[in-house]
């Protein structure tokens, strides 16, 4: 028994890491989803992806952009999924990572064909974060002398007008 | 300062205009780096500082170098003109890729400047990677290039030249703007901005109102009202948004940065004769009624031949997603509503051959946009109707045929033969943009659509333009929107001025 128990924890040990690469791979990439538009189109789809820029709130259900590395697609999904959404993608952060069931459609009507998904489940796998800004020194430096070194040359520039 | 008696070289002359044309340009950092400066973005304010150094230390210097053009008040002539001219936009392109470069957000100094070049000529086509982490700071500056871009670089410089200079006119057509709205260039450069400055107040609150309904917050929707007028206006196509205009899924949003592209693309001759109460003019103008006609058909034709092939299912959506994108390019702004692949993939061939040719036509001259232009399109036209009725005609009767743009011309055989060589001009770079397409490997249909796209200044891509394109069609995309835009005078005066000053260097040795 004591055999079978420990058989099988291990077979779990070395199932685990690999369940989480399975996970990542059921997924479909913005890109092969406007390539096969047509084959794909009314299908049930996830894709995962940064909500990017800001959601656009249209009453019960709101546009999130999310952008997964190929494209970026417009999911139409629920306020109160889009509220929980913490990060959105811009210059000062990364946006919350989120996995997206929902239905395809390559012109949907619903939206003046626009190419869209509409989600049945949006899960956040990742929560986004500030990202903060790294400025070397040698940029500081480059910009002070640079700076320095016009202002004698309007100064000359200045000189002559005169 | 000691001035010396001999005479003023071209060269200096052209040195000290195309150095004054890109200190205007330096000066315009100062808004970028504002932007930077407001919402704490410390790197891009940085790198705005650095080019804004750099480019005023190559403008002053080149304005020291040639300063006896001023102090001998220097005869300008049409060489100089054109030369500075097309040098300014080079040299620009160089200048204004620093902070992309500096930004990271590019992966050569050649996807630098073709972005550069890409604003400049309001095309649109872009190589700058994940735009939608890039800062307000650099967005601001994309879309400041496409603007100053679309009314012309000399055309900001001659607004703001202290004193009025005599050859003006001469840098004014250089830059492929070739009407006088009043005597004076200096008042036609200013009347050019006040036209462009009226519509960004109308045109940014309209959109910025608009975005805070769809669901932007309000500083965010007015930095994308902007930006989006900014590009509308110049007949641009850049966009804050990776997916461009289909970023905001509106169909009002849609609907203002049409009516906004729209009046870009008309003549700002034809603005102004409005603006003066002579509402006529917009009937009447040859222009006009070339764009209408060109553009009714090119909607009517696509709206069929899509229709057959059952890409879009209503009216909405063919409206949203065949109107707007032709009309986006026949005026050549280059606002996607549907993916570049789309294009490729569901449009088919009769939809992408109605795309190629709306791309090159264009909009009007002496706008902000691109293309062979509707006005030589008209001419050319009237032309051959010409043709046919004189040889219908008695030999003795003597008929003048005349054609309306602003004012009654006559339609002379030297118009009509100008206007047949530059179309010329853009066929052939446009032929030679898809073959070099087809040499890389790229189907025929796609390259073809991208070659006209770069040629007519329009920006819609159906995915050729990427960052792993081969550097030598870079670099061949880079000088047919530069030749485009500036309608191939200007280069081709740079080209023999280039060669004429090789020419006597040989001799001498």
């Amino acid at each position: 028994m004591g055999k079978i128990i420990k058989t099988f924890v291990l077979i779990l040990l070395l199932i685990i890491p690999f369940s989480v690469q399975a996970y990542a791979s059921d997924t479909t990439k913005i890109n092969d989803l406007i390539e096969n538009a047509l084959s794909l189109d009314g299908k049930n789809v996830t894709i995962q992806g940064e909500a990017i820029g800001e959601s656009f709130e249209r009453g019960e259900y709101s546009w999130v952009n999310v952008n997964d590395g190929t494209n970026i697609i417009g999911i139409w999904m629920k306020t109160d999924d889009a509220q929980k959404i913490t990060y959105y993608g811009n210059y000062k952060n990364k946006g919350d990572t989120l996995r997206i069931s929902g239905i395809f459609r390559r012109s949907c009507s619903e939206h003046g064909g626009e190419l869209d998904i509409h989600s049945d489940t949006v899960v956040i796998t990742n929560t986004g974060s500030y990202v903060p800004e790294h400025i070397s020194d040698i940029k500081i430096i480059a910009a002070v002398f640079l700076s320095m070194l016009s202002g004698f040359v309007v100064w000359l520039y200045l000189k002559m007008k005169k | 300062m000691k001035i010396t008696n001999k005479a003023v070289s071209s060269i200096e002359i052209i040195i000290y205009y195309t150095g004054y044309i890109i200190l205007g340009m330096a000066s315009l950092m100062l808004i970028p780096i504002l932007t930077s400066l407001l919402l704490a973005e410390w790197s891009p304010l940085l790198d705005f500082i650095t080019s804004m150094s750099i480019t005023m230390l190559v403008g002053c210097s080149m304005v020291l170098l040639g300063k006896r053009t001023h102090q001998r008040s220097a005869n300008i002539q049409w060489k100089h003109g054109f030369v500075a001219a097309a040098l300014s936009w080079l040299l620009l392109t160089f200048l204004c890729a620093i902070p992309y470069l500096l930004s990271g957000h590019t992966n050569s100094y050649l996807d630098a400047c073709f972005d550069v070049m890409s604003g400049f000529t309001t095309t649109g086509l872009s190589l700058t990677q994940d735009l939608d982490h890039l800062s307000v700071g650099l967005n601001m500056w994309r879309h400041i290039l496409t603007f100053i871009g679309g009314q012309g670089m000399v055309v900001l410089a001659l607004s703001f030249m202290a004193k009025g200079t005599s050859g003006a006119y001469k840098f004014y057509v250089g830059e492929a703007k070739d009407i006088e709205l009043v005597p004076n260039v200096k008042g036609t450069a200013r009347i050019i901005w006040k036209i462009s400055l009226v519509y960004l107040i109308i045109g940014t609150l309209a959109l910025w109102i608009d975005g805070i309904m769809i669901g932007l917050k309000p500083l965010s929707a007015f930095f994308h009202a902007l930006f989006i007028f900014f590009s509308s206006w110049s007949t641009g196509g850049f966009a804050p948004m990776s997916n461009n205009i289909m970023y905001y899924h509106s169909l009002s949003y849609e609907t203002v940065t049409l009516v906004i592209f729209i009046l870009g693309s008309l003549n700002f001759g034809l603005h102004y004769a409005i603006w003066k109460g002579n509402r006529n003019e917009l009937i009447k103008n040859i222009e006009t009624q070339s764009f209408l006609v060109t553009s009714f058909l090119a909607c009517v034709l696509a709206l069929f031949g899509l229709s057959k092939l059952n890409v879009y299912p209503d009216a909405v959506s063919a409206f949203r997603r065949i109107i707007y994108n032709v009309l986006s390019a026949h005026t050549t702004t280059g606002f996607g509503s549907i993916y570049a692949r789309q294009f490729a993939l569901e449009w088919g061939d009769f939809g992408i051959f109605i795309m190629i040719i709306v791309m090159l036509i264009g909009g009007s001259a002496c706008s902000t946009a691109g293309g062979f232009k509707g006005l030589r399109v008209g001419i050319v036209f009237k032309g051959l109707l010409r043709d046919v009725k004189k040889i219908l005609s008695s030999e003795r009767n003597m008929r003048v045929f005349k054609y309306h743009h602003i004012k009654d011309n006559i339609l002379s055989d030297e118009i009509i033969c100008s206007s047949s060589i530059i179309i010329i001009c853009y066929i052939v770079l446009f032929s030679t943009g898809t073959l070099l397409g087809v040499y890389y490997g790229y189907p025929l249909a796609s390259s073809a659509f991208e070659s006209a796209s770069v040629t007519g200044n329009v920006g819609l891509s159906i995915g050729v333009t990427a960052p792993t394109m081969p550097a030598f069609l870079k670099i061949y995309y880079i000088l047919a929107m530069y030749m485009g835009r500036l309608e191939f005078l200007s280069i081709f005066t740079l080209i023999g001025y280039a060669m004429g000053g090789i020419k006597k260097l040989w001799v001498k040795s």
